[in-house]
């Protein structure tokens, strides 16, 4: 109970805040009001941010869902001289700093002139990220029961057939999950964006660390809310979804 | 064999072609021979039992002939076309898997309509011929349900309609009763057989249960370590086991170890006992080692009743009672036969009274039911 509150301190805290009444941050907060949340639908720099985030999440998760699910299928399936060095890769998320591929795409997308543009960040994000999409799929693909796949070639159904209308449809929990964990994983993304945009083109996360850095005042805590209550969402839809998966399965 | 080939040859579909025609199928894993040079041929409409122990190879042999597993030698047939190159999803086979494997994603009647779909059936034709399958399957009305919403035997059905809805012309079942309690598993038999009569469907059906074999079949085959030992109708096989492998799968009893004698005899200790040779090919040799299988239920108790003609009369203890409701299992020991154990069954426990442990008893049997074998042939009592 204790961990559970100290988990959730910074978020709710963060909530309070944004519900005072009065100038600046603090908690607890001076008086309750919506006052902030009306504040940020105004303020044009943060809903741009907001939009070129999504935009970010979108271009990720839609680079991500083909090539994570083919590559998760191929390694679950195949055994391939690669296998050790895709294995190492799986790893990168967890042993590689952010900021050391951060300025390794930074180097790459300023030679090819793709800096200070929002999709090329959407390209990024997939590109980190990508190991938890194969991850998400992997454990789908590995709980199918190769039969599956062999009765659907004994119902007639050919290669394309079978993996279009069986292989995929039995994954698809792992599949979309995995979608997700890619869509919020983008939406958050701070550092690298801040490599890779300029003071035109800034997402969410680094608009908001901009405007710390001068006067914080509580409306940063009232997106800082909006934000949390997207995650909490996504999370719950996730649960939803894991849910759905042992709902699947034929025993 | 030859000739048999000439004969085979011809267009796919020729009525006069056996439905299964194998000639020396084999499939290596690694330096293990899976299966080794499988030959046997199936009647169209009958009822064929694959039997085996665990890795004896009937599970390959089946994924040969289904099309999942490429023999690295050897010729298959189905109804007169060579099955050389022709994938799965192409060959005119049903099939209900170890682990059903219904689709989860799809709703019961969505899993019998998808062969449906994917042959290029008539849409229009689809719906009612998904219903007249549900009703085959006793289903009825269950149509809508998905997979985890059947019982274990619903979703048997479920399979079973599947791989029969667009009348295959040969059926396959890779064990699918073996998970099932006794209880189910016995209605489920007796529906595969209602079905498969009611149809006419050829089927190839495998299992490690001889008593399903048994109790299905018009044919059996018997595997062992990826070869054919023994094929033929049900009573032949249980009546006349050409191995010493098939004697102990089939549960005959009694094994036991001598030298063979011309005759055919074994001696065990100083006693010589008569009996027969079942096949040729694996009868000992006089002077070698020989082992005879005995039959529980031919050995008869008491010494009522004359004795066959060259017939066995001997002197036994009773180590231990089985009672087993309709019969009653005795261990018994001999002591002319240097201790050996042997077994008998009482299969009218009702009318008398029972031998206790201890009890000094006779017991006879005929020469033809001691069953004579080559010693080096015989796996040994592990398996």
């Amino acid at each position: 109970m204790a961990l559970l509150v100290l988990l959730a301190a910074p978020s709710l805290v963060v909530a309070g805040a944004s519900l005072t009444a009065g100038e600046i941050v603090r908690f607890p907060p001076d008086g309750l009001s919506l006052r902030w949340y009306s504040r940020i639908l105004d303020a044009s720099e943060l809903r741009d941010a907001l939009l070129r985030s999504l935009e970010v999440a979108f271009v990720c998760t839609a680079l991500a869902v083909p090539s994570g699910t083919l590559a998760a299928i191929a390694l679950a399936r195949f055994r391939f001289r690669a296998a050790l060095a895709i294995q190492l890769y799986l790893l990168l998320p967890f042993t590689v700093p952010l900021i050391g591929s951060g300025i390794g795409l930074m180097l790459l997308f300023g030679e090819l002139g793709l800096l200070g543009r929002v999709w090329p960040v959407g390209v990024a994000c997939c590109v980190i990220n990508l190991p938890f999409m194969i991850w998400a799929v992997a454990a789908s693909v590995n709980a199918l029961d190769p039969e599956l796949e062999r009765a659907a070639a004994s119902c007639g159904a050919g290669p394309v057939q079978t993996f279009v209308l069986v292989t995929l449809p039995a994954v698809a929990p792992g599949i979309v999950a995995g979608a997700l964990i890619m869509f919020v994983l983008a939406l958050n993304e701070f550092l690298v964006s801040l490599l890779l945009v300029d003071a035109r083109t800034v997402t969410l996360p680094v608009q908001m660390y901009t405007q710390i850095r001068g006067v914080i005042t509580p409306d940063l805590a009232a997106v800082s809310t909006v934000y949390v209550l997207v995650a909490a969402a996504a999370v719950l839809v996730l649960d939803r979804l894991v849910g759905l998966d042992l709902f699947l399965r034929a025993r | 064999m030859a000739s048999t080939v000439v004969a085979a040859r011809g267009r796919a579909g020729e009525t006069s072609a056996p439905a299964v025609e194998a000639q020396g199928l084999a499939r290596r894993y690694g330096t293990v021979w899976a299966v080794h040079d499988a030959s046997f041929r199936l009647e169209r409409g009958q009822f064929l039992t694959i039997l085996g122990p665990s890795g004896s190879g009937k599970s390959t042999l089946l994924k040969l002939i289904a099309g999942f597993e490429r023999p690295d030698r050897g010729q298959l047939r189905l109804f007169g076309a060579n099955m050389d190159g022709v994938p799965a999803h192409r060959r005119p086979i049903g099939m209900v898997f170890q682990r059903l494997a219904l689709f989860p994603h799809m709703t019961a009647a969505g899993n019998i309509a998808f062969p449906l779909e994917m042959r290029r059936f008539d849409p229009r034709e689809i719906p009612a011929r998904v219903a007249r399958f549900l009703k085959l399957v006793r289903l009825e009305g269950l149509g809508d349900r998905r997979p985890h919403e059947l019982s274990g035997g619903q979703q048997q059905r479920v399979a079973i309609a599947r791989a029969l809805v667009f009348e295959p012309e040969l059926l396959l079942l890779d064990e699918p009763l073996a998970s099932l309690d006794v209880r189910l598993k016995e209605e489920m038999q007796l529906e595969f057989r209602r079905i498969q009569r009611e149809l006419g469907v050829t089927t190839i059906n495998v299992t490690h249960d001889q008593r399903e074999a048994l109790v299905l079949s018009d044919r059996v085959i018997v595997m062992a370590r990826g070869r054919i030992l023994q094929e033929g109708d049900p009573e032949t096989v249980w009546r006349n086991p050409a191995h010493p492998f098939v004697a102990r799968f089939l549960g005959v009893g009694t094994m036991l170890r001598g030298q063979a004698e011309p005759g055919p005899a074994i001696r065990i200790g100083d006693r010589l006992l008569p009996g027969r040779a079942p096949n040729p090919l694996t009868a000992p040799r006089p002077g070698q080692p020989a082992v005879a299988a005995l039959r529980a239920e031919r050995v008869r108790i008491g010494t009522t009743g004359a004795l066959t003609e060259n017939g066995t009369r001997l002197a036994a203890r009773v180590a231990d009672v089985v009672f087993e409701g309709e019969r009653v299992l005795y261990e018994l020991v001999v002591p002319e036969l240097g201790e050996a154990q042997l077994r008998a069954v009482d299969l009218d426990p009702g009318s008398h009274a029972r031998h206790r442990p201890g009890a000094e008893i006779t017991v006879s049997w005929s020469p033809d039911d001691l069953l004579l074998f080559d010693a080096s042939l015989d796996p040994g009592s592990d398996s």
